[in-house]
């Protein structure tokens, strides 16, 4: 019982700090936030990698493959494409 | 000490988001969440090991490679599709995750673990197809505009209950039947998932995908809570939590309730027929005249059919806004492909032109449209008598044909007669009406027709045929003057006009929308934003929330094009500076510079914050065409005087004012 209720205060405090952090982050990076946030939400890898971590019959293999494969997908493709469009955003200070 | 370290990691990622605040540090935000995430793979490697390591091993090295690659070749514009298809992957992941678990230890997981998972089966599974649908409209590979089924509201009710009783059941069944009810949840999931999504439009796809990544956080932790992993629940629930902001911000944006975005009132075929802001067609012409600020008001009555054909030639040509009124008297005339030719030049000049379509106009119903249909009309100007009557006392003309007793005033402002209390087409609050019937006798009620009495109404009796084929000569030959007009003289050319005024303005502010990235102008613009400089004026940004197909749209692709980010203003920073602004530059946008939006009640955009370009000395619009936006709001910013209207593809526009620029 005590372990759902560290759950659910993990979730919530995440949730709170997360959301008082991404409020101040300046529409001019909604983009950018959104696709990293995106790139994390592929978090689940753990769950897809966890399912391996005992023997697996076939068809575990071929599900858990696809969710190993789509998270890492979705991870590697959010970091990278989110730090592109960083790269994008320049200053003029930082021009000059 | 195993949540000690969970806790550093998840310190780590929060570091991460926090350098978000200001886009100097926001790119190691971006790689401090992806170290964080690296740890976290590394923990669990290292603490429950990989018994099956081959398969492991092809499926990271295939996502990372697939992932790096689309990366890298996705194009700027189309980032809300790739962000929408990534959303879509993670919910793949989490669905199949929970389904793994879920098949393993069933009813051993405890009753939170099973709900949990079920309800991660269930989301993960709305999260990938709903996101599937939001990439194929946004990459254009489906239809953007909203599509509903019939009796859409019962069938999202009844898949949602079907998915409870699925999911309740399965608490309760044996492993065997529990698992089949299992791949049910997944299955009705994905379904609820594109009868939400199918139902959403193009312009308001920045709900949806703020949403959708709301909901791929919501699975994600859900997975953490069936494994009992602290990593899984907190990194899942900041991006809830990003999503969630998102979600609210948009809304806001667009004085949308989010229920009334998920779950619009209205179907497709009741939409104001607005699409050609996202699909520009390409036959339509480069040039058109800018919109008039005024019409003449009361006229001496004429006499004369040449004057009449005349008066009503020049209302048309004067006209931004044009509505159009079949009525069996058209089909009787057969006049309906002289109706469409005509429809077809005023579309051609850049107005907007629409079909007004009573119910019991014609013989049977949807009879109009059948006809119209037949001759080549575009069904989406085709609109019904509710949708469109909001929009006759913003239009500038209204052409009946061959109707009577549908346009008839008498209906609604006498009593007592046979057609009192009937519905009609409010053709009479148009600004001029021309009516192209075969007489001035009433029609089937037999109710004389008040609106042939009105000042601001000409009438053209005759064959229809012959009398909208003659209108349509007369305009081709230069509106109501009997002498048309040659060409303009150079000073009048509105480019000109344009360069003209930006070359004397001190401080101009550009307003991109997604117009802009359609044309892929920005990069044309820039260079025209650092020729003004040149000139000492001062140039900014101004970009509204919800520009673009997902939020913060426009940054990245002005951005993309070397735009410094400190000239990009935020709508708050933006709207203070139009009154002392001397150009504002609108490129590709059109609701969110409306200014019917705070000026007029009962829009659909009414109470939506805007950018106030119509506080600026001078506006210059380079937009595709003076039609409404995605709203379906005519906007009256086209026809104020201070407006130049430049139409046409808005890489080209700006690329001649570059060029007049040089000139002037």
């Amino acid at each position: 019982m005590s372990n759902i209720l560290l759950m659910v205060a993990v979730f919530l405090g995440a949730f709170l700090i997360g959301y008082a952090l991404i409020s101040r982050v300046p529409p001019l990076l909604h983009t950018p936030l959104m696709s990293m946030t995106n790139a994390i939400s592929a978090i689940t890898i753990l769950g897809a990698l966890l399912l391996f971590a005992q023997p697996t019959s076939l068809v575990e293999k071929v599900l858990g493959g696809i969710a190993i494969f789509t998270a890492t997908f979705n991870v590697v493709g959010g970091f990278a494409v989110t730090d592109r469009m960083l790269r994008l955003f320049r200053s003029r200070e930082r021009q000059s | 000490m195993t949540v000690l370290v969970d806790f550093s990691v998840i310190a780590v990622l929060i570091l991460g988001i926090r350098q978000f605040r200001q886009p100097a540090g926001a790119r190691l935000g971006n790689w401090l969440a992806a170290l964080a995430l690296g740890c976290a793979f590394v923990l669990v490697l290292f603490r429950h090991g990989v018994d099956d390591v081959f398969t492991v091993l092809v499926a990271l090295a295939a996502g990372a490679a697939a992932g790096y690659l689309l990366a890298r070749l996705v194009d700027m514009i189309h980032m809300p599709a790739m962000v929408a298809f990534q959303h879509g992957a993670g919910g793949v992941a989490a669905f199949l995750v929970s389904l793994v678990e879920l098949s393993r230890l069933g009813h051993g997981l405890g009753l939170i673990g099973e709900i949990s998972g079920l309800l991660g089966l269930a989301i993960g599974a709305l999260t990938f197809s709903g996101s599937m649908i939001a990439s194929a409209k946004l990459a254009g590979r489906m239809r953007q505009a909203p599509q509903a089924l019939p009796g859409h509201d019962g069938w999202v009710l009844l898949v949602l209950l079907a998915l409870i009783a699925a999911g309740v059941a399965s608490c309760f069944a044996p492993a065997a039947l529990a698992l089949a009810l299992y791949v049910a949840v997944i299955a009705l999931g994905a379904v609820l998932g594109v009868l939400v999504a199918m139902r959403i439009g193009g312009a308001d796809m920045p709900v949806l995908i703020s949403a959708l990544n709301a909901t791929a956080g919501v699975a994600a932790s859900l997975c953490g809570m069936v494994i009992a992993s602290q990593l899984l629940i907190a990194f899942g629930a900041t991006v809830a939590a990003s999503g969630s902001i998102l979600t609210l911000v948009m809304c806001r944006a667009m004085n949308r309730k989010f229920r009334g975005v998920i779950m619009p009132r209205y179907t497709a075929a009741s939409r104001p027929a607005s699409p050609a802001v996202v699909t520009p067609d390409p036959a339509s012409p480069a040039a058109a005249e800018p919109v008039p600020s005024s019409s003449p008001g009361g006229r001496s009555p004429a006499t004369g059919e040449e004057v009449e054909l005349g008066l009503a030639a020049e209302a048309l040509a004067e006209a931004g806004t044009v509505i159009l009124i079949p009525g069996y008297g058209m089909a009787l005339a057969k006049a309906q492909q002289e109706v469409a030719n005509l429809a077809a030049t005023l579309v051609a000049r850049g107005k907007t032109v629409r079909y007004a379509i009573h119910p019991v106009a014609g013989r049977m119903p949807g009879h109009m449209n059948v006809l119209l249909a037949e001759v080549g009309v575009d069904y989406e100007m085709l609109v019904e008598m509710e949708t469109i009557n909001e929009q006759f006392p913003v239009t500038d003309c209204a052409v009946v044909v061959g109707a009577c007793d549908v346009v008839n005033p008498a209906a609604v402002e006498v009593e007592g007669t046979p057609i009192s209390g009937m519905p009609i087409l409010m053709a009479h609050l148009a600004r001029r009406v021309v009516c192209c019937n075969f007489d001035r006798r009433p029609g089937y009620s037999g109710v004389a027709n008040s609106l042939y009495l009105r000042d601001n109404v000409t009438v053209l009796e005759g064959d229809a045929r012959h009398t909208v084929a003659s209108l349509h000569e007369r305009l081709l030959a230069g509106g109501g003057k009997s002498a048309p007009p040659s060409a303009p003289p150079a000073a009048e050319d509105p480019r000109r006009q344009a360069a003209l005024a930006l070359a004397g303005a001190k401080r101009v502010v550009i307003i991109p929308g997604y117009g802009m990235a359609l044309a892929k102008a920005q990069f044309t613009l820039v260079k025209l934003a650092s020729r003004l400089r040149q000139g000492g004026a001062t140039v900014n940004y101004a970009i509204h929330p919800v520009a673009g197909r997902m939020p913060g749209h426009m940054n990245v692709l002005l951005a993309e094009a070397e735009v410094e980010y400190e000239d990009l203003l935020e709508m708050e920073e933006a709207n203070p500076i139009f009154a002392e602004t001397d150009v504002a530059l609108v490129v590709g946008a059109c609701d969110v510079v409306n200014p019917a939006a705070v000026e007029v009640e009962g829009t659909p955009i009414s109470g939506m914050p805007i950018l106030h370009a119509d506080r600026a000395r001078r506006v210059i619009v380079c937009n595709f065409d003076t039609r409404p936006g995605y709203s379906g709001v005519a906007n009256p910013l086209y026809g104020y005087e201070k407006t130049i209207v430049l139409t046409g593809d808005a890489r080209q526009t700006a690329g001649d004012l570059l060029a007049a620029l040089d000139e002037v």
